[in-house]
């Protein structure tokens, strides 16, 4: 019951980054992979912040999205800059600079060795440290983060991004600002994989850097990608299934060191057999 | 200032096997046009070939070596093969290939990380004991002349085999134009096999190389593929000469930058360089504005 928790608890955190991605990814079609970024600095910003300024959680991770949106601002301006693969290869470069940073400068992230002992959340007395406790936690943030795409994807706002993946120079045409678009929708992305990412801090109560690679980010690519682009119940399909296949690996008998490369080998895999065979995954509208 | 010859020797080094995989990288992608990323893990291939014949088959470094270029060599064609020709048969845009060759890479860093361990593993019990060379107050080891050599030839190879065969016009000509090329009778697909068996063996070489002078690991292609991507769009994207101009001044600005800063912002460093070349000089500083 306890496995089954820790693996719901998974999902949730998995799907609000997803569900964040798919924003970007799969709504306005910008191929980031440099989500594993803002995951990383929400959940080093909530850690740093319980553990110098004593704020409450719900506090440090709202404080930890928006320094994650600022972030996103500042690598977005860089990013509008370019288009499709060049706008891979800039998004992999940033994340390797932000997973630098945080493996490096040791001082404040205390680099390789990690930040332990984080809190688990606390309001008005009680404290989420029953693992059924925090996973109700994170379905309320997911539900919160999952209401709000909704209503950016049904709003006129959505519809842009849309008319923005399928051709971008007729909407200037239009007279719309296209890259407001895109950079308003990257830092809403990256405001909610830090809520993430203080969610993954808080749970685990340990963090270091090698959770927010680009593994990580080529990851959470597989999950939307797998789900279908352009769809939110599809990110939310994506993110069971695959957080759910590797595990199974582990029943059939692999230690954890191989089950955790076992994980790799299918996603990769998977990866390519979906764009070679069904380039819009389960429930998607959109290629790319 | 004594450390100066030693940095310069050790720019050289790096920018070298940078050029390995800078200029292989450029020729798959002139004749293909998108990221190839599953072509660094063809070095941790060679690599790890190379060092599966010497440990357990107890084989000499040539015969290592020569097994690593071939298995890398086969690899690569394999991926061209299963995977890229039937995309671009599909008319697959630049970003499905993008993410198959993602996904190709990711799974193949796993298996190799499965069957040989994530260790940290050194080949240079092939090479044995090897001399060292004086330069200024720097040093070099006989390895690291061989990998300088090995760019170089690179270097002249390429040359002579795009500028003065057939086969070199050929792939001049899908690199320009992929249908017109095939309008005109060059059998393309047949063009960029050869291209990426070639740009597979010559990162395959750069993965024993490496192997030689520090060592390998099951990531350590996608680390190289990343400095040699942005040597090439430094240099110039999808031209082989600006590969190994961009592979050395990386070199330098890698090596000479942690004088300033510790060494371990070495991959920041790069990929601030990628960024501004990007912003400023999209096509590389040989490269034709497009």
């Amino acid at each position: 019951m306890e496995y089954l928790i820790h693996l719901a608890i998974l999902f949730s955190i998995f799907a609000i980054l997803a569900i964040s991605l798919q924003l970007i990814v799969g709504f306005t079609g910008l191929l980031s992979v440099a989500h594993a970024a803002f995951y990383g600095i929400g959940a080093y910003a909530l850690a740093l912040l319980l553990e110098h300024t004593g704020l409450n959680f719900f506090v440090a991770i709202l404080v930890g999205a928006v320094i994650s949106g600022v972030a996103a601002a500042l690598i977005g301006l860089v990013l509008s800059k370019f288009r499709d693969d060049y706008y891979a290869l800039g998004a992999i470069g940033f994340n390797v600079i932000i997973f630098s940073i945080l493996l490096n400068w040791q001082e404040v992230t205390r680099g390789p060795l990690g930040i332990p002992g984080i809190d688990r959340p606390e309001l008005l007395g009680f404290t989420f440290s029953e693992n059924i406790a925090f996973l109700l936690l994170a379905l309320v943030f997911l539900a919160i983060v999952y209401g709000i795409s909704e209503f950016i994807t049904t709003s006129s706002f959505g519809r842009a991004l849309r008319a923005i993946r399928e051709d971008e120079e007729a909407l200037s045409v239009f007279g719309y600002r296209t890259s407001f678009f895109k950079l308003a929708i990257f830092v809403i992305g990256a405001a909610m994989a830090a809520i993430a990412g203080g969610l993954f801090a808080s749970y685990i109560t340990f963090i270091d850097p090698t959770s927010f690679g680009i593994a990580e980010s080529v990851f959470m690519l597989s999950i939307i990608i797998f789900g279908g682009l352009g769809s939110l119940r599809g990110a939310l399909v994506g993110a069971l299934i695959l957080i759910l296949l590797p595990e199974a690996l582990r029943f059939v008998g692999f230690t954890p060191d191989i089950a955790a490369q076992m994980r790799q080998v299918v996603y990769g895999l998977l990866l390519v057999f979906l764009m070679l065979y069904r380039p819009q995954g389960v429930a998607g509208e959109y290629r790319l | 200032m004594d450390i100066v010859p030693q940095l310069i020797v050790n720019s050289v080094i790096a920018g070298s096997l940078y050029a390995l995989v800078a200029m292989s990288f450029n020729l798959v992608f002139g004749a293909t046009r998108f990221f190839n990323l599953a072509h660094g893990s063809l070095a941790a291939v060679g690599g790890y070939t190379a060092f599966f014949i010497g440990d357990s088959l107890g084989a000499s470094l040539p015969a290592a070596m020569l097994g690593g270029v071939i298995v890398a060599a086969i690899v690569g064609y394999g991926f061209e093969f299963l995977v890229f020709r039937p995309l671009r048969r599909r008319k697959a845009s630049n970003l499905v290939l993008l993410v198959a060759s993602l996904g190709a890479l990711t799974a193949l860093e796993a298996v190799i990380a499965i069957l040989f361990t994530s260790q940290f593993r050194t080949l240079s019990f092939l090479a044995g004991t090897t001399g060292i060379v004086h330069i200024g107050t720097g040093v070099m080891t006989h390895v690291q002349v061989g990998i300088l050599a090995a760019a170089v030839l690179v270097l002249i190879g390429s040359w002579l085999l795009l500028s003065r065969t057939s086969f070199g016009r050929a792939v001049r000509a899908v690199s320009d134009d992929e249908e017109v090329a095939k309008i005109v009778g060059i059998n393309t697909d047949k063009i960029i096999a050869v291209v990426f068996i070639i740009g597979s063996a010559v990162a395959g070489l750069a993965g024993v190389l490496a192997g030689l002078d520090t060592g390998i690991e099951p990531r350590m292609g996608f680390s190289l593929l990343l400095k040699g991507v942005i040597a090439a769009i430094v240099g110039g994207i999808g031209s082989v000469y600006g590969g190994f101009l961009g592979a050395f001044l990386l070199g330098f600005a890698e090596n000479f930058g942690i004088w300033y800063i510790s060494g371990e912002w070495k991959d920041a460093i790069a990929f601030a360089i990628l960024i501004l070349f990007l912003l400023f000089r999209p096509q590389g500083i040989l490269g034709k504005k497009r």
